[in-house]
């Protein structure tokens, strides 16, 4: 049975069947147009393969009650809390820097997504963002929050310690995660890099973090 | 004949798929443009300055295009100087981005900064313009190679400078020095501190 299988394949082998020469012409030619686009498909190769798990982060609950209001929180100021507790569906956590000029040149699109963010939250999923200053102390955060009047919570990542268990691998970076689906927080977006629209962004944050 | 054009082409477009990939991937963020040298030794000069000492003088031309020299601030503002080891590296090419939104804490304390590295001046415009517009002058001390950083003594081996800051007041006198790991930015609050102990 596998011999005669065997043989019946080396009989009608595609260059000596009807049919083979163009065949041949046809996986070329699917194989030239895959090779031509696939760069321009990479990326979206990449967010489908999310969602991850979400890391353990633990942060400090900050002093400003507005933050710890927005947050959910309601521990002792200076007292641990993790990540996963902020009261949320969907969390975006932007890594950025103080010296970056792209974050710099960026945060003012950030805070028009915060604020989308704020009102979309009304109605539908509640959609919260963070920021961790990577390599940055307390106070270069404090003076980037100041400079570009930044109203969502801002936490010092001095020793990259969360820049790394969240795989980063620049700034400004933003990472989308559900936080509220019954099961393990999972990431579900990764913007390298600014984004071109803050209501595009949300939109696909929403599309991709929401009730599944 | 037939299938070795239709090989050739498909070579061709293969080629072509390959660049458009890898243009799009460099252009898709402009941390590609930055080298990494990796590790550095952390300190590879000695101090020829103390605090306390007059500021060697120079004059060093600035990307903007005109020649600045240490001694027309004298009488009229302290002076930060500045220096990195080099453009287009990783820690520098974020230390004065960083200063370009800290031009308060200058301000406050009468005080103006000089940025300083080796470079000539085309690698330096190319590099501040990738930064955005920077509020301080930025000095190339290219040629003769290094010799105000090693007037100061901030000069390293391989021709680099260290990264490095002298506060220097109002009547031309070194307040303080700092000469940090070359492969890690000294903290904004040193240099505001820093600002606001000079006299």
């Amino acid at each position: 049975m596998v011999q005669g299988s065997a043989g019946i394949c080396r009989n009608v082998t595609i260059s000596n069947h009807p049919l083979g020469e163009q065949m041949k012409y046809i996986v070329l030619y699917l194989v030239l147009v895959v090779s031509l686009f696939l760069p321009f498909f990479v990326p979206a190769a990449e967010k489908a393969a999310m969602p991850m798990p979400l890391p353990e982060l633990v942060l400090e609950v900050p002093e400003n009650p507005r933050h710890k209001e927005y947050l959910g929180l309601t521990g002792k100021t200076g007292t641990d809390f993790s990540i996963r507790d902020i009261d949320a569906d969907i969390l975006v956590i932007e890594l950025f820097s103080m010296y970056c000029p792209y974050c710099q040149k960026e945060a003012p699109a950030v805070n028009e997504l915060f604020a989308k963010m704020r009102e979309i939250s009304k109605n539908g999923p509640v959609v919260k963002i963070i920021g961790l200053g990577v390599a940055n102390s307390q106070f270069e955060v404090d003076h980037f929050r100041d400079t570009y009047e930044i109203a969502f919570p801002l936490f010092a990542d001095e020793d990259k310690t969360m820049f790394r268990a969240l795989a980063g691998e620049g700034t400004p970076t933003f990472i989308g995660c559900r936080l509220k689906d019954g099961e393990r927080p999972v990431i579900v977006l990764r913007q390298n890099g600014g984004f071109a629209s803050s209501a595009t962004f949300l939109h696909e944050l929403i599309d991709k973090g929401g009730p599944q | 004949m037939r299938q070795k054009i239709f090989l050739a082409v498909i070579g061709i477009f293969l080629d072509l798929a390959v660049v458009v990939g890898n243009g799009l991937a460099a252009n898709d963020t402009l941390h590609d443009s930055i080298y990494n040298p990796g590790h550095l030794k952390p300190v590879d000069s000695s101090l020829n300055v103390a605090v306390g000492e007059p500021a060697p003088d120079f004059s060093l031309p600035s990307v903007a295009g005109r020649e600045v020299t240490l001694s027309q601030y004298r009488g009229k503002k302290k002076v930060v100087l500045s220096f990195v080891p080099a453009a287009w590296t990783p820690v520098c090419s974020d230390q004065w981005p960083g200063y370009n939104i800290s031009r308060k804490y200058f301000e406050e304390h009468n005080a103006i900064l000089l940025g300083i590295t080796v470079d000539n001046i085309p690698t330096l415009h190319a590099w501040v313009r990738q930064m955005g517009s920077l509020w301080f002058d930025v000095l190339s001390d290219f040629w003769p190679h290094g010799r105000v950083a090693d007037a100061y003594g901030v000069l390293r081996s391989d021709g680099t400078a260290e990264r490095a800051l002298f506060f220097i007041d109002t009547e031309g006198v070194i307040r303080d020095i700092v000469v940090s790991d070359i492969n890690v930015r000294p903290p904004l609050e040193e240099v505001v501190a820093k600002l606001a102990a000079m006299p």
